[in-house]
């Protein structure tokens, strides 16, 4: 007698797990078609002629509408490769500081107790708050003086500066959670406070740092501000900055910037996937549980 | 040599003291437990011989040699830790070999060490495992050989057998006792567990808020506690109190008057006591107590609990005092709660406390101790 009821309560209790599983499947599908939608239509347009484009922009290429002009036209521009590796530079350089300065000032203020500790970390979390573009006239003021205006290494520290604050509240807080003997250990041990930080904290932080990276990352990437105002030469362009020589004040080559922008967006997806690998990887390596 | 001296050591944090003084000598190859409750500064006294915590005052002197001012690395210490602190990212040969190399020590010697204590501690085929592929007692076994691969002057446990299950405590326990009686170097090993104290001490340093409350072997410190903190502190149950009145002194000893038992002899002298004193407590350990006769015996107690562990069991009484009195007994006892039972003291048993927690020194030294150590 006890059987059925139990399988009748059992039904409707996977019922409802399934249905359940359903709708926040369904919320993410929804969330992730929104996002991915506008990526996926400019890939796609990008493999159109300018005729395909705007006649039929929501359709797949087909024999009458494929063409690969706008790839090419981008290819052929000479100095399109200059900006890629301006990019890339920018980006990578940046983000090498961003991290390593990052750990740094949040070993310090994670591991040692001295004066004005506290303040000194609410000053470089402050920085979350303020936008750093409210800076722009003062930047570009700095910059002049400096003699950096038009070098990649303006638009470095500038995203350096950008990108620290937000490194180093997230990196203190985890290494707060670090054991102290580990580090004790080593000191025993012998090695240097430098050394302890580079040997030890380093690789115990690794899969923080790959969040860091990739939260950081994507603004310096995307960011056509600081380019257009600090480093506009042809030389220092970026892609984002050389994408609009191709819009003209009368005619846009849509083709050329749909092939442009789907280009530019390899090296981050490529970065990108080289820091989610160390973030899973870091996950499941039970690097919490000791 | 590697014996260590503390001169009137010191720390403390800003305006807040958390030792208070410590002078202590401990000699060369002697296992030295610190123990007491958490927060009585044991850890932190460990933390300042190991170099970890700076001395706010007085002097650590590692055989002979003053180490306040020498750094972690330099001291000859090595030091194992509660939770490991293995480097995750390291394998256990690795681990081993870190400090070594980081020493600039040549790589057969490091390797000639590391197989060493691999050996002496079973590790053999781990040695190529990463520390997050151990279980908790080879982890620790790890810790410690990393700690004999730097053929350290004093060994330094800071309670590594806390994050152990019961069972893995006992064996690695043991495993560190026999290290001691191999190496037969200097070790200094910090504990909550007053049972890890007794059974692996030689002398144990009995602490209690930053300062030094007793020092001496297991036994002196279970028959002779030189306060009540330490008597309640050393053996398990801990030692049953009663609320006693000093009525006066004789030849025998101290009469106390204690409510429920009547008026009994201590055969304790008077050594440091007052004239005036009156309050007193008594003190039994529960595994001093005899079960009686309830009609013709000197104390009765109605029984609360029962816990019955096979060989032994703890009887807890209601004796008319506030805390629960508990008995030791044989493990065939056939009480049961809700019964009386009779009690009955040997003298020789008691402890007495004066009001402030002296105790009062027994007349004569507990038989076991008047026999030459370590003959």
């Amino acid at each position: 007698m006890n059987t059925p009821v139990r399988t009748a309560r059992a039904r409707t209790s996977r019922l409802r797990r399934i249905s359940g599983t359903a709708s926040v499947h369904a919320v993410l599908l929804g969330y992730t078609l929104i996002a991915v939608f506008p990526v996926f239509l400019v890939m796609m347009n990008s493999f159109k002629d300018r005729r395909g484009i705007f006649g039929e922009p929501l359709s797949l290429p087909h024999a009458g509408t494929f063409s690969l002009e706008g790839y090419a036209t981008v290819l052929s521009e000479g100095s399109f490769a200059t900006y890629f590796g301006n990019s890339l530079i920018v980006t990578v350089a940046s983000l090498f500081l961003i991290l390593f300065l990052g750990a740094a000032a949040a070993h310090a203020l994670a591991e040692y107790r001295f004066r004005f500790n506290a303040l000194l970390k609410i000053y470089m979390i402050v920085g979350i708050m303020v936008p750093i573009r409210l800076g722009t006239v003062a930047i570009l003021k700095l910059m002049v003086d400096l003699n950096l205006v038009n070098t990649l290494l303006a638009l470095i520290l500038v995203y350096t500066a950008q990108g620290l604050p937000v490194a180093v509240f997230i990196l203190t807080e985890f290494m707060r959670t670090l054991s102290r003997d580990i580090k004790d250990c080593a000191r025993i041990d012998g090695l240097s406070e430098y050394r302890i930080f580079l040997e030890v904290v380093l690789p115990l932080i690794r899969p923080v740092l790959a969040t860091v990276a990739v939260f950081s990352m994507i603004p310096i990437w995307n960011d056509l501000w600081f380019p257009l105002i600090l480093a506009s030469s042809d030389a220092t362009k970026t892609v984002t900055l050389g994408v609009q020589q191709f819009i003209g004040q009368f005619t846009v080559n849509w083709g050329a910037v749909l092939a442009a922008l789907s280009i530019a967006i390899l090296p981050v997806l490529g970065l990108y996937a080289l820091f989610s690998r160390q973030l899973i990887a870091g996950i499941t390596s039970g690097a919490v549980k000791g | 040599m590697s014996d260590l001296t503390l001169r009137n050591v010191i720390k403390s944090y800003g305006s807040t003291k958390v030792i208070h003084g410590v002078d202590l000598q401990v000699r060369d190859g002697e296992f030295v437990v610190f123990v007491g409750p958490s927060g009585c500064g044991k850890s932190t006294l460990l933390r300042m011989i190991a170099g970890l915590e700076s001395i706010t005052g007085g002097e650590v002197a590692i055989g002979g040699e003053i180490v306040n001012d020498i750094s972690p690395a330099d001291r000859g210490i090595a030091m194992v830790f509660q939770s490991y602190a293995l480097y995750p990212h390291k394998d256990v040969y690795g681990n081993m070999a870190f400090a070594l190399r980081h020493a600039g020590v040549d790589k057969a010697e490091i390797d000639a060490r590391v197989q060493r204590a691999a050996d002496i501690l079973g590790l053999r085929d781990l040695l190529h495992r990463r520390p997050k592929e151990l279980s908790g007692g080879q982890r620790q076994r790890v810790a410690i050989g990393r700690a004999i691969v730097r053929d350290p002057k004093i060994f330094l446990f800071d309670e590594p057998l806390s994050n152990l299950d019961a069972a893995l405590r006992v064996q690695m326990r043991v495993e560190i006792l026999r290290l001691h009686q191999r190496l037969k170097t200097t070790m200094i090993y910090v504990t909550h567990d007053q049972v890890e104290a007794m059974t692996l001490a030689d002398r144990i340093v009995v602490l209690h808020g930053g300062r030094i409350a007793q020092v001496g072997t297991p036994l002196e410190l279970y028959h002779h506690p030189d306060s009540i903190f330490v008597a309640g502190f050393i053996g398990s149950p801990k030692m049953n109190f009663l609320e006693a009145a000093l009525t006066g002194w004789s030849q025998e000893g101290a009469h106390v008057q204690v409510p429920s038992l009547g008026e009994i002899v201590v055969p304790v002298s008077r050594q440091g006591g007052s004239e005036r004193e009156t309050g007193a407590r008594l003190g039994i350990r529960p595994e001093h107590v005899q079960l009686a006769d309830p009609a013709t015996a000197a104390m009765r107690g109605e029984v609360l609990v029962v816990e019955r562990l096979g060989g032994e069991t703890y009887l807890h009484l209601d004796v008319g005092a506030a805390d629960p009195f508990v008995v030791k007994t044989d493990g065939a006892v056939s009480a049961r709660s809700g019964e009386h039972v009779g009690l009955a003291f040997p003298p020789h048993a008691l402890h007495l406390f004066s009001a402030s927690g002296a105790a009062f020194p027994h007349r004569e030294r507990h038989r076991t101790l008047a026999e030459p150590q370590g003959a």
